[in-house]
């Protein structure tokens, strides 16, 4: 196991009590080939939860095993290298840039770290291509061009920290249905080319169906699934997840409920396009 | 990051009840009050400065804060306490009374040294230790000690010798004036813990009023101040959110070298600058979308209006006021 969670709190001092905003958290993450969403309602411990897998936070209780590195430590010990493994894209990550340029600004995660340091400019010519930023904006200033390139030269900006593992909190948030679609396809293909793992937040159903493979769903800072992603969509507790259905599956249930067809479980949009041509046959 | 705005600890005691404008002017007023009573030894000035001390206390545990909330406050001007107690004990030398303390003590080739290596030790256990105040303590009484103990080898010193005598004359003096900070500091503090900022800054404004007579834009001076009270919470966050991407992208404030650390500050303050700038933006966009216009009459959700208990605590505090000045002129 490459990221091992064990037992795991997270608890705030507020004035008077504290606040656990993570409880018994136990989780295993491979460094190659997952595709993790993380769902769960506002306030679940969703981004407590991933900051800890580059330990920004500290676990208050229970310990975690970062690519062999365990915390919390009693000894002090450095926790920096960990971020290069482990790349994190913050919710609205253009809000980072500061840079004079856009490449000086993708080249300033590899610059901070030793082991990508003297690959800097090949790293983020490499990723900004990538994400599809043109050649022609390599000197243009970061806070010159538009809300989506924007974002595109920040996420740059943590792949070209070379990580072996990619961890974003709601990168389509925000963005229109081009964008989204466009940066998910990025991450996907980032997945599938390079076998990387993925760990994302997202709201959006119709991602997770579309993209994830493994589902965990946080409630009030506890697990309360973890698993394939279609068994998710078919637990009989679904209702009590707080979640919505994908896209599809609302279509399904609401023909269900209007014209009395039968259910059947549809894994996208495709499916339930031949599944209702069968039933009107 | 875990910095705390403003120290309001929510109640309803009496004291958070009163009105913000009566709690000002009864507070400046008390405090006048605390610093007109003369420092001299004669009884009465005691018994007043003894009373107005304890009325302080009693105010704490009127307004519900715990003591040892209050007092934690007072640490940050322990060394300056510290340091007026001695000056104190040092410059009353009267003459003709008897010293209640009479050491000698020298300033020498072994003192300096051994003053130096506490020095050292001082700041070296300071940063391991919880009870830092206590510490300062013994650092303080062992820097007498030592220059005391080196007179105590049988041998003749060199350096600078010197008698360390303490008349009660002096001690008085510098436990009068002790109190008197604690006091002043004991009842600014609590109108920070008992009085919002929203509260303050109304009450501020109130009795900044008059001034709009003479053209001062006092409605200017309140928006800014609770524009200004009300962004820092919503600029540390933001300054947090930036901290954290930066350190994901191995800028990690806490172990770099100060080369570095230049750098990581820029890679902050850029985009925290950039940020703000948004943010006011928006924010003068949604005052104006909801009719703000610089300078015109505005009405208050909050009217205050002034009560018996307002009345009680304005007619106290005058009433100590007056006695004390009474007292001066008549005495």
């Amino acid at each position: 196991m490459d990221i091992q969670f064990k037992e795991v709190g997270y608890a705030y001092q507020g004035f008077k009590k504290q606040y656990h905003a993570l409880k018994n958290i136990n989780l295993e993450i491979e460094k190659e080939g997952e595709f993790i969403a993380i769902v769960g309602q506002t306030g679940s411990g969703k981004s407590t939860l991933v900051q800890h897998l580059n330990a920004l936070m500290k676990p208050t209780s229970g310990t975690i095993n970062i690519l062999g590195t365990v915390l919390p430590s009693k000894k002090k010990i450095k926790v920096n290298h960990l971020r290069q493994k482990v790349g994190l894209v913050f919710q609205f990550p253009e809000y980072q840039l500061f840079e004079e340029n856009i490449l000086k600004d993708v080249e300033f995660g590899p610059s901070n770290f030793k082991e990508t340091k003297d690959h800097k400019t090949e790293y983020a010519k490499k990723s900004l291509k990538l994400v599809g930023i043109d050649e022609s904006l390599y000197e243009e200033s970061p806070f010159r061009i538009s809300g989506g390139q924007m974002r595109r030269v920040a996420i740059a900006g943590i792949l070209a920290m070379n990580p072996n593992i990619l961890v974003l909190d709601e990168p389509t948030r925000g963005l229109d249905p081009q964008g989204k679609d466009d940066i998910m396809d990025l991450f996907n293909e980032i997945h599938v080319q390079e076998h990387k793992t993925i760990i994302m937040i997202t709201h959006d159903m119709d991602i997770v169906a579309k993209y994830a493979k493994r589902v965990v769903v946080l409630n009030q800072g506890e697990i309360v699934f973890d698993g394939k992603k279609d068994d998710l969509f078919q637990h009989e507790d679904f209702h009590t997840f707080h979640l919505d259905y994908p896209t599809h599956m609302r279509m399904m249930n609401h023909l269900h409920e209007t014209l009395g067809i039968k259910k059947k479980f549809v894994k996208n949009q495709d499916e339930l396009l031949s599944y209702l041509k069968e039933v009107f046959k | 990051m875990n910095i705390k705005i403003g120290q309001y600890i929510q109640g309803d005691s009496f004291l958070h009840k009163l009105d913000p404008r009566i709690k000002l002017v009864s507070m400046i007023l008390f405090i006048v009050s605390i610093f007109l009573v003369p420092i001299t030894l004669d009884t009465y000035n005691i018994v007043a400065m003894i009373t107005l001390f304890i009325i302080s206390i009693l105010l704490v545990f009127l307004s519900g804060i715990p003591l040892g909330k209050v007092l934690q406050g007072l640490k940050a001007i322990v060394f300056l306490m510290t340091f007026t107690f001695i000056i104190q004990l040092f410059s009353i030398q009267p003459l003709g009374e008897n010293p209640l303390l009479d050491l000698p003590m020298n300033l020498g080739l072994i003192s300096i040294p051994l003053l130096i290596l506490l020095l050292v030790l001082y700041f070296f256990v300071k940063k391991r230790i919880k009870f830092k105040t206590t510490w300062f303590f013994i650092f303080v009484v062992g820097i007498f000690y030592i220059q005391y103990a080196v007179t105590l080898i049988p041998m003749n010193l060199d350096g600078f010798n010197y008698q360390f005598l303490v008349y009660p004359s002096g001690l008085l003096r510098a436990g009068f004036i002790f109190l008197r900070i604690i006091a002043v500091m004991v009842v600014a503090s609590l109108l920070t813990f008992t009085t919002s900022t929203i509260e303050l800054n109304d009450g501020l404004e109130s009795l900044m009023k008059p001034l709009r007579y003479i053209k001062v834009p006092t409605y200017m001076f309140s928006m800014m101040i609770s524009l200004t009270l009300r962004s820092i919470p919503t600029l540390l966050n933001e300054t947090d959110k930036i901290m954290k991407a930066q350190t994901s992208r191995g800028a990690d404030f806490n172990e770099s070298s100060i080369g570095q650390k230049i750098g990581q500050i820029i890679a902050l303050l850029i985009p925290v600058f950039v940020i703000s700038f948004d943010r006011a933006e928006d924010l003068s966009n949604a005052m104006e979308a909801r009719g703000y216009i610089i300078g015109e009459e505005r009405t208050k959700l909050d009217v205050y209006k002034i009560g018996f208990k307002d009345y009680l605590a304005l007619f106290v505090t005058s009433a100590i006021l007056i006695t004390l000045v009474v007292m001066g002129i008549a005495l």
